[in-house]
């Protein structure tokens, strides 16, 4: 199997913790959450990924056929809905700090420090 | 019974959802009256738990999914051992004390903050009470959520959107390494059951690449939500922003989670695949324990925000409590678990005591409120006890988790860590007592510059009608409780015996997956040492004569001053308060954790 997706998963990981790091836009900086949670959906279908599989739905097709796996499917699922919460949360958490500071900057959200 | 173990997890969490789908028509009392009913119905069934686990470890397959002994788990599994069941009944204590200390604390929303606070609670006792790695992480990420929300309660004001917005990035960075270390795991083992895994990666032997990065994931991503540097910024911004009943819950359980989970992955998972490599593990895990544990209590003598005073000092004691994880023997363990729990009811009253000068005083910074603290006796009385209670003296307090800890490193070879802990200790009680000397007594100088500034809170306007008397009440009893739980000795025993059950991971495989009883442990004694004694006392002075000295530091030469204030600065600077330096941070420990995890476990 090739090594492609694991490159892939990593490849987003970085890029999002690297948007994170250097975002200067809260809106931004969610959705860089969320390429980072993108890159744990294509590591777990990876994972489960079987050459010439098909889709684990064994209504129409024989149980002997080859499919990928279910588990890490609904794990993807459970993981999307997850995120879903926390993206909903932090662009929120956004809108009401433009209300705040006029600006969707982090650097702007000086209260806490030292 | 074993329809208990889901029990304690669930009940809040349908309650929970029940609340937010009727609360809005429902009396504000009613809501109040069915939310505290819950918590301490949960709490029962808690504490029954602990009482059965005492000679077993309870189990529950989900949905009848029980494995034929030997054959492959399909199901999902809750496994109880006493360590487990102590800890989901010392959330859902908490969590009682701190719906009670909000009845009338929190007025907005009032059912909202009554359902985010039962989903927190439950999700924190599902968390404990799961043997099951991806449930562990769906649990870890709902308790977030609710965490995330909590500390932005106060949406009105600037700095919670900060300190959410901080704390919900950190740690859902933290659940992604998580997350890759559970689908590494799934991919080498194809199982998510944590007995499962262990024994596959056992017999598998191979310690490879993939293994070791998974754990450095899996440990790094639980060291966020344990607030160990360098992933420790969060907290202390979380801990400034939230309302201070929900501080409690975030002190006194949430972070220690993490190092619960740490332990947990490590005896069930890798001892037995990584058993050969102790020493390299326990190094990296002490000095990570160490460093936070000194960096804490630094911190926490240069902040005026008494929140977040405490939110530093909650970091020390953080480090001590992963420092008896990093031994890898039952005593250090045994000594974390009687820690966490002084610790918790202690910290929870002095959190409670701030949410009190809030409302009567409507500050929360120390110099500010200087010698306005004095009408409260009560608040006052807490704080005494409770800071008692933190300076460990002999028998009281954190005594008996501080002379486990410094017997089991003592034992291992470590001699200079009950310094370490003495120093965290000393540091960040002094604080405690240096900022209740002030507030409440008046003490000490009008100004002092290396206190940071921060943001005042004010008392939300639902705030002001808060029954003092029940606050004051409810504050009390747990600096109480903080204190005279060192006093039971009996408990240090107990505690060592459960966790010689909690590190035998290959145990605990035969009883999830064979249903066999567990191995019996011999009953333990436990002496406190002279040496334990020592640094008791070593402790308890110190932390009282820093603390009244540290009153009066502008008395020192300005040399001594300005050398402190510029050897601090650069500290001070790291806490900037900006998302983004949390996650380089984070990435940089991360990455530093894993290399030499990756250098030394092979």
């Amino acid at each position: 199997m090739s090594v492609l997706p694991y490159l892939l998963a990593a490849w987003l990981l970085v890029i999002g913790l690297y948007g994170i790091v250097s975002s200067r836009n809260l809106i931004h900086l969610t959705v860089c959450v969320s390429v980072c949670q993108s890159a744990t959906y294509v590591l777990l279908l990876a994972i489960g990924y079987k050459q010439r599989g098909t889709a684990p739905v064994f209504a129409d097709i024989p149980t002997s056929r080859r499919t990928v796996d279910p588990v890490v499917q609904s794990l993807t699922l459970t993981d999307i809905v997850v995120a879903v919460a926390v993206s909903a949360l932090l662009l929120s958490l956004a809108l009401k700090a433009f209300d705040h500071h006029g600006s969707l900057d982090p650097a702007e959200m000086t209260e806490l420090q030292g | 019974m074993t329809w208990l173990l889901p029990i304690v997890a669930a009940l809040p969490l349908l309650v929970a959802a029940l609340l937010a789908l009727v609360g809005k028509w429902l009396p504000h009392r009613a809501a109040d009256v069915a939310a505290l009913t819950v918590a301490g119905g949960a709490l029962v069934l808690g504490l029954i738990l602990v009482a059965r686990t005492a000679d077993r470890i309870v189990t529950h397959w989900f949905g009848g999914w029980r494995p034929r002994a030997g054959s492959f788990p399909v199901g999902i599994v809750f496994a109880a051992d006493r360590i487990g069941a102590a800890f989901a009944a010392l959330v859902l204590l908490l969590l009682l004390a701190s719906l009670l200390y909000s009845w009338r604390y929190v007025e907005d929303e009032h059912h909202l903050y009554l359902v985010l606070m039962l989903a927190f609670g439950g999700g924190m006792a599902g968390f404990v009470l799961t043997g099951d790695l991806f449930n562990m992480f769906v649990f870890f990420e709902l308790m977030s959520v609710a965490a995330f929300a909590l500390t932005a309660y106060k949406v009105e004001e600037a700095s919670p959107l900060q300190g959410a917005f901080n704390f919900a990035v950190s740690n859902t960075v933290g659940a992604f390494f998580v997350l890759f270390g559970i689908a590494l795991l799934y991919g080498r083992t194809g199982s998510l059951n944590l007995a499962e895994i262990g024994l596959r990666l056992t017999n598998d032997g191979r310690h490879d690449a993939l293994v070791v990065v998974a754990f450095s994931l899996l440990t790094c991503g639980f060291l966020v939500k344990a607030a160990m540097v360098p992933f420790h910024f969060w907290l202390a911004d979380a801990h400034a922003t939230a309302p201070a009943p929900v501080c409690v819950l975030f002190s006194g359980v949430m972070v220690e989670l993490g190092i619960y989970a740490v332990a947990r992955i490590y005896w069930t998972v890798f001892d037995g695949v990584l058993g050969e490599f102790q020493h390299p593990i326990r190094d990296v895990l002490l000095a990570v324990g160490c460093v936070t544990a000194v960096l804490g209590a630094v911190m926490c003598g240069m902040q005026r925000h008494l929140k977040r005073l405490l939110a530093f000092s909650t970091i020390a004691h953080a480090g001590c409590f992963l420092i008896g994880i990093a031994l890898l023997t039952p005593d250090g363990l045994a000594g974390s678990a009687v820690y966490v729990l002084a610790h918790a009811f202690a910290k929870g009253a002095l959190f409670l005591a701030g949410g009190i000068l809030l409302v009567a005083r409507d500050d929360i910074d120390e110099l500010l409120l200087q010698g306005r603290g004095r009408g409260l006796p009560v608040a006052a009385t807490a704080w005494l006890v409770a800071a008692l209670a933190l300076a460990s003296p002999p028998f009281l307090g954190t005594f008996t988790g501080h002379a486990l800890l410094d017997d089991a490193a003592s034992v291992a070879g470590y001699w200079w860590v009950p310094a370490v802990i003495a120093f965290a200790t000393i540091g960040s009680t002094a604080a405690i007592v240096r900022s209740g000397a002030r507030v409440f007594l008046g003490w000490g100088e009008r100004d002092d510059p290396l206190l940071s500034e921060q943001p005042s809170e004010s008392a939300a306007p639902g705030e002001q009608q808060a029954s003092l008397a029940l606050m004051q009440g409810v504050t009390l009893v747990l600096a109480t409780a903080g204190l005279v739980v060192g006093a039971l000795t009996g408990l240090a025993a107990r505690a060592v015996e459960a966790a010689h059950r909690f590190v035998d991971g290959a145990d605990y495989a035969r009883v999830v997956l064979d249903h066999r009883p567990p191995v019996p442990v011999p009953p333990e004694t436990w002496h406190t040492t002279t040496l334990s004694i020592a640094w008791a006392l070593v402790t308890f002075a110190g932390s009282f004569t820093l603390g009244f000295a540290s009153l009066y530091r502008q008395r020192l030469p300005g040399a001594v001053t300005g050398a402190l204030a510029r050897g601090l600065a650069p500290l001070r600077a790291v806490h900037s308060g900006h998302v983004g330096d949390y996650v380089a941070w984070l990435t940089f420990g991360t990455t530093v954790i894993g290399g030499v995890f990756a250098l030394t476990l092979r």
